[in-house]
């Protein structure tokens, strides 16, 4: 009886205690996180008059988004961040899976490597872009040495030419993060049991035939990390284009994302500077979180279902 | 058996089959350092120097490139505003968090899932797109062109990561253990600062190590939320620098490196960690 009694009031103690425990966490999180994404969402059905909301308008600010003048930007922004994400699947997951299965076959030196290919990653992106907006800029040091190999005649204007310039940010972004799959393929790599590599050498498969027969199957969830983490970083896509490139996404728009636009018609540099458009920036927010939402879910779905169970 | 059989062939020709491999791995730890290593040169060579000697070492380790960016440039209060936020925010971050994650993960309290869902909800939660619900909230409390406001927005977002963590490290630590102090009368606040956080500092370091990078490196919450430039952070004042300077090159690379700085050191005293950390979780950004 008194055991009954002392274990309800322990009980009654905890979840007050446990209330008092959550509740500054819980606050900070919903005031600054919860609250304004809330707001946000249900602000995009509504017309603005500058901060402020003025009456309920349906969907009509998502069909303004569509068409002109936003049309432009917005299938321009969709595409570059589309191209950018492939083209961060390709030259960063892809080469750093090839890096991973390098320090994999080696024993010595890996912990050296994987901390020089990583530094990059906790530089902020602003000094990268800045670092390689100097390198790259007109007599910079890249075109030095281009002219100096014979590879390239005359000024290096890369980030000018808006044929270029896009595919230049994608590859400062995986100069940026291609430590990130060479540390998670490689905590992959080590998790397959050492066995399975030795049957399939016993079957007299080569390295590459390893690689890709053997150990990538192994690796869906590691690559199911990577792909659901890149596709968020590169629609959240910002500094390096901010940095490098200016808010407009130079030239000609050329290397304009999802987010600067939506930073344009929030804070203004969009059209006339200083002139914003809150409710097509809060329908292009939803519309972006819709995106991303529904990505991840497909991704992360995608994945388990492939991922080999031993 | 087959290791035997590979053993049995010379040792050179073993050497040699690699040696395409490390070329790849030289050529990709090229890319990485020659660009950092240009970085560092270029700090100490004059604009003029830089146009002519590209890649040697600077005439002489002169320290004005520095001294400029740190008073002329006013980094160094960009400097002290970064530390302060950073500090903050790592701070609050990890005392709120492990408060919030002690009861969910050791307590029965019938609501734990739900509220650990919500929390964790918040990791892919892509913030920034309710930046301008955020302003104008920020606006209203007064907390605009102010470190404690983003302070307080960095530990919210941090906030999921952080207890998402310790709520892991914490759920394996044997039930007897806060029992036991339970017993002796020890209050929940001592239980959870004095016995169970000391038992989870692996899970505090990992914390504390990816806010500081984190908040040290964010650009885009300054950039809406300061316009005082005695308020500014660090990159938000690198990428005025890149323009406004933009023919000082010394200048800009010196305010580069010394944006850096803090997080070089702290990455090699701590690069163990900061590798397994990302290996495992993967939950860097």
């Amino acid at each position: 009886m008194t055991t009954l009694r002392r274990t309800s009031s322990l009980k009654r103690t905890q979840q007050r205690m446990a209330v008092l425990f959550i509740l500054p966490a819980l606050a900070v999180y919903a005031l600054f996180v919860l609250y304004p994404l809330a707001m946000s969402l249900w602000g995009s059905f509504f017309i603005w008059k500058g901060l402020r909301m003025v009456e309920f308008a349906g969907l009509s600010n998502f069909s303004r988004l569509f068409v002109f003048p936003s049309g432009a930007r917005l299938y321009g922004a969709l595409w570059h961040n589309t191209a950018w994400f492939f083209g961060i699947m390709v030259f960063q997951n892809g080469i750093g899976l090839l890096l991973a299965w390098l320090l994999f076959l080696r024993d010595k030196g890996a912990a050296f490597f994987q901390s020089v290919f990583f530094f990059p990653a906790v530089l902020s992106p602003v000094i990268v872009g800045a670092l390689w907006r100097l390198l790259l800029a007109p007599g910079g040091v890249v075109e030095w040495a281009l002219n100096g190999l014979g590879m390239h005649q005359g000024s290096l204007t890369v980030l000018g030419n808006s044929h270029a310039a896009l595919g230049m940010l994608i590859a400062v972004d995986a100069w940026n993060w291609m430590g990130l799959p060479v540390l998670i393929y490689t905590a992959g790599l080590r998790q397959i049991s050492g066995q399975i590599f030795e049957a399939a050498k016993l079957d007299g498969a080569g390295n590459a035939r390893m690689l890709f027969s053997v150990a990538l199957p192994l690796l869906m969830p590691a690559l199911g990390t990577l792909t659901t983490l890149s596709f968020i970083n590169t629609f959240n896509q910002f500094d390096i284009v901010y940095v490098m490139q200016g808010v407009q996404g130079n030239p000609s728009y050329s290397t304009d994302t999802l987010v600067t636009y939506f930073y344009r018609l929030a804070f203004g540099a969009e059209g006339a500077v200083g002139i914003t458009d809150i409710g097509l920036a809060l329908a292009l927010g939803t519309m972006l979180f819709l995106i991303l939402g529904v990505g991840t879910l497909l991704m992360l779905r995608f994945f388990d279902r492939r991922t080999v169970q031993l | 058996m087959n290791a035997l059989a590979i053993s049995d062939r010379p040792m050179i020709s073993r050497q040699l089959a690699r040696l395409p491999g490390w070329a790849v791995l030289a050529v990709w730890t090229a890319a990485v350092l020659l660009p950092l290593y240009i970085l560092v040169v270029s700090c100490f060579k004059t604009t003029a120097e830089i146009y002519d000697n590209r890649l040697g070492l600077p005439q002489s380790w002169a320290l004005d490139n520095f001294v400029n960016a740190w008073t002329r440039a006013d980094l160094g209060h960009n400097f002290i505003n970064s530390l302060i936020v950073t500090g903050g925010a790592v701070i609050l971050t990890i005392v709120v968090s492990a408060m919030a994650a002690y009861p969910l993960s050791r307590y029965r309290l019938g609501w734990n899932a739900v509220m650990l869902g919500l929390f964790l909800s918040g990791i892919m939660l892509p913030i920034r797109l309710a930046s301008v619900e955020l302003f104008t909230l920020m606006r209203n409390l007064g907390l605009l062109d102010s470190l404690t406001g983003l302070i307080l927005v960095y530990s919210a977002i941090r906030i999921p990561f952080a207890v998402f963590i310790f709520a892991n490290f914490m759920r394996v630590l044997p039930s007897e253990l806060d029992e036991a102090a339970r017993m002796d009368g020890a209050g929940e606040v001592r239980i959870l600062f004095q016995i169970i956080l000391p038992m989870v500092k692996p899970a505090v370091s990992i914390v504390a190590i990816f806010t500081a990078i984190a908040v040290w490196n964010d650009f885009f919450f300054p950039l809406i939320f300061i316009f005082d430039d005695r308020y500014k952070t660090v990159p938000l004042a690198i990428s005025v620098f890149v323009g406004q300077f933009r023919t000082d090159w010394g200048l800009v690379f010196a305010s580069l490196a010394i944006s850096m700085a803090p997080i070089l050191i702290m990455y090699c005293l701590l690069a163990r960690q900061i590798r397994e950390g990302v290996g495992a979780g993967g939950g860097m950004k």
